[in-house]
C-alpha cells in the first residue's frame, strides 16, 4: 500500500533520509521509530510528496507521491508533527473548513470522533490547551474515514485516558482494513497497536522487524531503595549488574531479560525499603537496539 | 481557484483591507474638503510654509489648480501608492509563506486539492482585494466629489487615474506574492519584498525633489507615470499593458516554483 522506494532526500546542512527502503501491506499498522532529528518526519515529507527526493520515490495504493498528491489525498489522513492551525479561527469552523475542502457532506463520523476524544471544538483555535489541539488535529485527520493513515507523532500532548482512546481508534481502524504508519515515541501505544516496526536512525533505517522480536529485546528497569545504599550496591556490583544511584539513596539497574532471575534472587539479599518498576520509553529501546547493531558490526 | 478556500482566506483578511481602506478614505475625504476652488492661493500659501522638496516628494505640485489634477497629486502622488504597499507587503506574506512557515499549510496539502490549484486561489485573493479597494475608492471618490463640487471632477480621468493606480498596486501585490510563493520563512519573503518595493518607492520620492536626481525616479516603476498627466488627459494604455504583463508574469512564476519546491511542513 506505501512503497517508499530508495528514497534519498537531503537538506541543504547536508542533513536528512538516505536510501530509506520500506514498504506497508495494505492492513498492516506499522510503526516508525526513531530519536529526534533521525528522518521520521522528513521521510513522511518525502511519503506525502511535500518534499520532492533527491533519489528514489515513494507510492501509494499505485500513486506516485509528488505527481499524484492531489489524488492521494482523497484516502489518506495525515496529523503532522506539529500541528500549526489558521490564524484566528474556531475549532468548528476549521473542521467545516478541512470537510468542505474535501468536498464531504456527512459529518456522523466527525460527530463519534469528537464524542470519543470528548473535544468541544467551540472556540478560538488559539485558546485551546495543546491536548485540545492535538484533538482536533486526529479528528481532522479521520472524519473522512480514509483507507490510510501516516500520523506523525498523534498522541503528543494527549494524556493517557486519551492516548488509551487513540489507541482504540486505531485498533478499531485496524479491524476495518486500514494502513497506517504511525510515528511515535510512546511504547504501549506501539506495543498495542503495531504489527511491524521500522527503525531509523542518523537518515538510515537500521532495523525493520515485528513488533515481537523487539519486545524481547526490552531491558526491564527496576529501581530499588535499600535500607543500607552502600552494601546493596556492592551485593548488585558484585553480582555484575550495572546499576546507577539516583538522589534520595535510590538504585536504577536495567536487566535483559534472560538476567531478570538472576536479578531478584540478587536482590533478596539486602533488605529493600521501596521498589519500583520503570516504564520504559520505546527510545530507551531502540537505544539499546543501536548499542546491539554496533556491537555486531 | 477554490471556492471554499477564497472564503475563508476573505473571512480571514478583509479586516486588514479594512483598516488600509479606512486610512486612505479618510485621506481622500480631507484632500476633497481642503479644495477651494475659488481660492487655490491660499492653499498655496499654506504649502509655502513645508519645504518645497518635501512637498514634491510627495507628489504635490504647485502648478495644479483644476480638481481632478488637484486629487492626482495629491492622493495618488504618493499615498494611493504608499499605504497600499504597506497593504500588499503584509497580505502577500499572509497569504503563502507565513502559512509555510507556521506550518499550518500543511492542512491544505492534506485535502484532495492540488498545489497549484490552493496558490493561485491565494493569490486570485490578493488581486481581488485591490480591485475591490480602488473601486470602492473610486466610487466613493466620485460620490463625495460630487456632493461637494458638483460637476468639477473629470469622472473619466479620474477612472483612468484609479485604473493605472490599481494595475500598479497589483503589480506590487504580485512582487510581494512572488517573494512568497518563493520563500518558506516569512522573515525573508517580508524582507525582499519590502526592500524591493519600499526602494523603488524612496527612488521615486527622492527623484521628484530634484532635476538631478530625476535618474532615480526614471529607474522606480513608481515614477513611470505622472498622475496629474493622466488627470489632465494623457495616454495609460502602455503602462495597463506593462502592469498587467508583469503581474501575470510573477504570479505564474510564483505558481510555478510554488508547485516544484520543497515544503518544510
Amino acid at each position: 500500500m506505501i512503497e517508499v522506494k530508495n528514497m534519498t532526500l537531503t537538506y541543504a546542512s547536508g542533513k536528512g533520509i538516505f536510501e530509506v527502503d520500506f514498504s506497508i501491506k495494505a492492513g498492516e499498522v506499522t510503526g516508525y521509530l526513531g530519536p529526534n532529528g533521525s528522518g521520521k518526519t522528513t521521510t513522511i515529507r518525502g511519503i506525502l510528496g511535500f518534499m520532492k527526493p533527491n533519489e528514489g520515490s515513494c507510492t501509494i495504493d499505485g500513486l506516485d507521491s509528488i505527481r499524484d498528491a492531489c489524488e492521494i489525498q482523497k484516502k489518506l489522513g495525515y496529523i503532522s508533527g506539529e500541528i500549526a492551525f489558521f490564524d484566528d479561527m474556531d475549532g468548528d469552523e476549521f473542521l467545516q473548513f478541512m470537510q468542505k475542502m474535501r468536498k464531504e457532506k456527512d459529518n456522523t463520523r466527525q460527530k463519534e470522533l469528537l464524542k470519543l476524544f470528548e473535544l468541544d471544538p467551540k472556540g478560538k483555535i488559539k485558546r485551546f490547551s495543546k491536548g485540545m489541539k492535538q484533538k482536533l488535529g486526529i479528528v481532522s485527520a479521520f472524519m473522512h474515514d480514509p483507507d490510510i493513515y501516516v500520523l506523525d507523532e498523534p498522541t503528543s500532548g494527549l494524556d493517557p485516558l486519551m492516548q488509551n482512546r487513540f489507541i482504540e481508534l486505531i485498533l478499531k481502524e485496524k479491524a476495518r482494513g486500514k494502513t497506517i504508519l504511525m510515528s511515535s515515541h510512546v511504547f504501549e501505544e506501539v506495543e498495542k497497536t503495531c504489527d511491524n516496526v521500522i527503525i531509523i536512525k542518523d537518515g538510515r533505517i537500521v532495523q525493520k522487524s515485528d513488533i515481537q522480536t523487539l519486545k524481547n529485546s526490552q531491558r526491564k528497569g527496576f529501581l530499588i531503595k535499600p535500607i543500607n545504599l552502600d552494601d546493596a550496591s556492592k551485593i548488585l556490583r558484585a553480582s555484575g549488574f550495572e546499576i546507577s544511584v539516583k538522589a534520595g539513596g535510590i538504585i536504577q539497574v536495567f536487566v535483559t531479560g534472560e538476567n531478570i532471575d538472576r536479578f531478584i534472587k540478587t536482590s533478596a539479599k539486602f533488605e529493600i525499603d521501596n521498589f519500583d518498576v520503570i516504564k520504559q520509553s520505546l527510545e530507551d529501546i531502540f537505544m539499546q537496539y543501536y548499542g546491539k547493531q554496533e556491537e555486531i558490526s | 481557484m477554490i471556492l471554499t478556500l477564497f472564503k475563508k482566506t476573505l473571512k480571514q483578511n478583509w479586516k486588514l483591507l479594512m483598516i488600509f481602506f479606512a486610512v486612505l478614505i479618510m485621506y481622500m475625504s480631507i484632500m476633497i474638503s481642503m479644495y477651494d476652488p475659488e481660492d487655490m492661493a491660499s492653499i498655496l500659501a499654506m504649502l509655502e510654509l513645508f519645504p518645497r522638496e518635501l512637498l514634491s516628494a510627495m507628489g504635490f505640485s504647485n502648478t495644479i489648480t483644476d480638481f481632478t489634477s488637484y486629487l492626482a497629486g495629491w492622493l495618488y502622488g504618493l499615498l494611493m501608492s504608499g499605504f497600499p504597499l504597506v497593504y500588499c507587503i503584509i497580505l502577500g506574506n499572509r497569504l503563502v509563506a507565513k502559512m509555510v512557515d507556521d506550518k499550518s499549510f500543511g492542512f491544505l496539502l492534506s485535502t484532495p486539492n492540488s498545489r497549484v490549484k490552493i496558490v493561485i486561489t491565494q493569490g486570485l485573493y490578493s488581486l481581488f482585494s485591490i480591485f475591490v479597494l480602488f473601486a470602492v475608492l473610486f466610487g466613493s471618490g466620485v460620490a463625495m466629489a460630487s456632493a461637494i463640487y458638483p460637476g468639477l471632477l473629470d469622472v473619466g480621468a479620474f477612472l483612468k487615474l484609479n485604473l493605472i493606480t490599481m494595475l500598479l498596486n497589483m503589480f506590487v501585490m504580485m512582487i510581494c506574492f512572488f517573494f512568497s510563493c518563493l520563500f518558506n520563512e516569512s522573515k525573508q519573503a517580508l524582507g525582499l519584498a519590502s526592500a524591493i518595493t519600499v526602494v523603488s518607492l524612496l527612488m521615486n520620492m527622492l527623484g521628484n525633489t530634484s532635476p538631478d536626481l530625476n535618474v532615480l525616479k526614471k529607474l522606480s516603476y513608481y515614477g513611470l507615470y505622472d498622475p496629474v498627466e493622466i488627470a489632465m488627459g494623457a495616454e495609460i494604455w502602455q503602462f495597463i499593458i506593462l502592469f498587467s504583463l508583469l503581474a501575470v508574469v510573477l504570479f505564474v512564476f510564483g505558481v510555478l516554483i510554488f508547485n516544484k519546491k520543497r515544503l518544510p511542513i
